[in-house]
């Protein structure tokens, strides 16, 4: 077993990866892929079915906030049935659980984090004022006081000459080292995946 | 009364949006009514899409309607769905491993292809591009100031890079550190790194600050609506 799924991995990965460099693969590439998104979708509504077994379990055994694991199943359940009766386009699913419950919500949690990153602000300004915090607290005040709209407009200086070079020079500097780490470690786990190295579908 | 669409929109967006907001005085019950009734009503919705929008159109159709070619092909992904649809039970587990590494391969070799093609070559092509002194010229920067921004550009991102080595060899004391050169340039980049932190903590922090005052602008909304309406 343990070779048969290091194989597929190997094997499948290597034709998606030739599919970018030579054309002779794009059409073997193309319904790999294709497969991969009808699994991944598959996948999903599996992770679905998991939390509502948990929340189902949680019910049953009359624990501690079933009562809200009640009200996300209602939740869910709900949308789901409406949502495959009238598919998830359709105006009163666009109104009532996009607009009206999941785009609020997530607005609302984002505006929370004003309060949150505030306050973080300045947990760190009094528990760790080394360097680092000091000019991580200092860039942020600068840009942001940098791009306030005021009634006279920019702030001189800060506004007008500092807040660019620091946004667009000096944290691009380090913006793209820290890009170009991410890529060299995803390309790492990825080549690691592909030679087998590491097996996280089971198998080691 | 008629009710309007808006109208029954805005008062569940109106009402969703004060049960978060209760979150201010502290985590209490109507924040989480809201915030598992939110869980569930997303974990729906994306139940829906991935049904309508992925398995019915490039599962389900072809099996029922495709050609003799397209039932082959969606045969396959219809039993690696099967083998995935095992993994709810325990036992069976073991069997979507074969799905899974299927999976895992794809991710893997698109994750390298897009590390390689949509970040390292473009972020580099773009460091480089600092140093065109003419393309500077013809959009007004003097040369010295390309020459100095590219330079301020190209070490952010060597030091930055830098920082993140931890190759250190051990000193007479016991002690690991890392070789010199290397110690003064990832301080250098610490600072980089610094400020690039700052600066991403600003933006979100203006979105943050934007999304709070549309939620406020909204209840504002809702409520002249409301009594215009009336």
């Amino acid at each position: 077993m343990r070779v048969i799924t290091a194989f597929i991995a190997i094997a499948s990965g290597v034709l998606v990866l030739g599919g970018y460099f030579f054309p002779a693969l794009a059409g073997v590439q193309t319904l790999l892929l294709n497969w991969a998104i009808i699994l991944a979708g598959v996948a999903a509504i599996v992770g679905i079915l998991n939390l509502t077994s948990v929340h189902m379990d949680k019910i049953r055994r009359g624990e501690k906030g079933s009562a809200y694991s009640a009200l996300l199943i209602i939740g869910l359940a709900v949308t789901f049935f409406f949502g495959m009766i009238l598919r998830p386009q359709h105006d009163v699913m666009q109104m009532v659980a996009l607009n009206g419950i999941i785009i609020p919500v997530e607005a609302a949690l984002m505006g929370l984090l004003t309060v949150s990153l505030l306050y973080a602000a300045i947990r760190l300004l009094r528990r760790r004022t080394d360097m680092m915090g000091i000019i991580f607290l200092l860039t942020a005040a600068l840009l942001f006081l940098g791009s306030a709209t005021l009634p006279f407009g920019d702030i001189p200086v800060i506004g007008t000459l500092i807040r660019p070079w620091v946004s667009q020079i000096l944290a691009l500097g380090g913006a793209r080292g820290i890009l170009i780490g991410v890529a060299l470690g995803a390309l790492t786990t990825g080549l690691r995946v592909l030679f087998a190295v590491d097996r996280p579908y089971g198998g080691t | 009364m008629i009710f309007q669409p808006d109208l029954i929109t805005g008062v569940i967006s109106f009402i969703f949006t004060l049960l978060i907001f209760s979150y201010l005085i502290g985590d209490n019950p109507l924040f989480r009514i809201a915030v598992y009734i939110f869980v569930g009503v997303s974990a729906g919705y994306v139940a829906a899409i991935a049904l309508w929008q992925v398995i019915v159109p490039r599962l389900a159709y072809p099996l029922v309607f495709g050609s003799m070619n397209e039932k082959i092909f969606a045969a396959i992904p219809l039993l690696g769905s099967l083998f995935i649809l095992l993994k709810v039970s325990s036992r069976m587990a073991g069997v979507a491993r074969m799905t899974m590494a299927f999976l895992v391969g794809t991710g893997a070799a698109v994750i390298v292809a897009g590390a390689v093609m949509g970040t390292l070559i473009p972020q580099v092509g773009a460091t480089i591009n600092f140093f065109d002194l003419n393309a500077a010229v013809a959009v007004g920067i003097s040369k010295g100031e390309a020459f100095g921004n590219g330079l301020v550009v190209l070490f952010g991102a060597i030091f930055s890079l830098v920082y993140f080595h931890f190759g250190a060899s051990p000193k007479a004391d016991g002690s690991m550190r890392r070789f010199g050169l290397i110690e003064i340039a990832a301080w250098v980049g610490r600072i980089f790194i610094g400020i690039t932190l700052g600066a991403i903590f600003a933006g979100v922090y203006a979105a943050a600050l934007t999304a709070l005052i549309e939620r406020i602008a909204s209840i504002i909304n809702f409520f002249s609506n409301l009594f215009g309406n009336f």
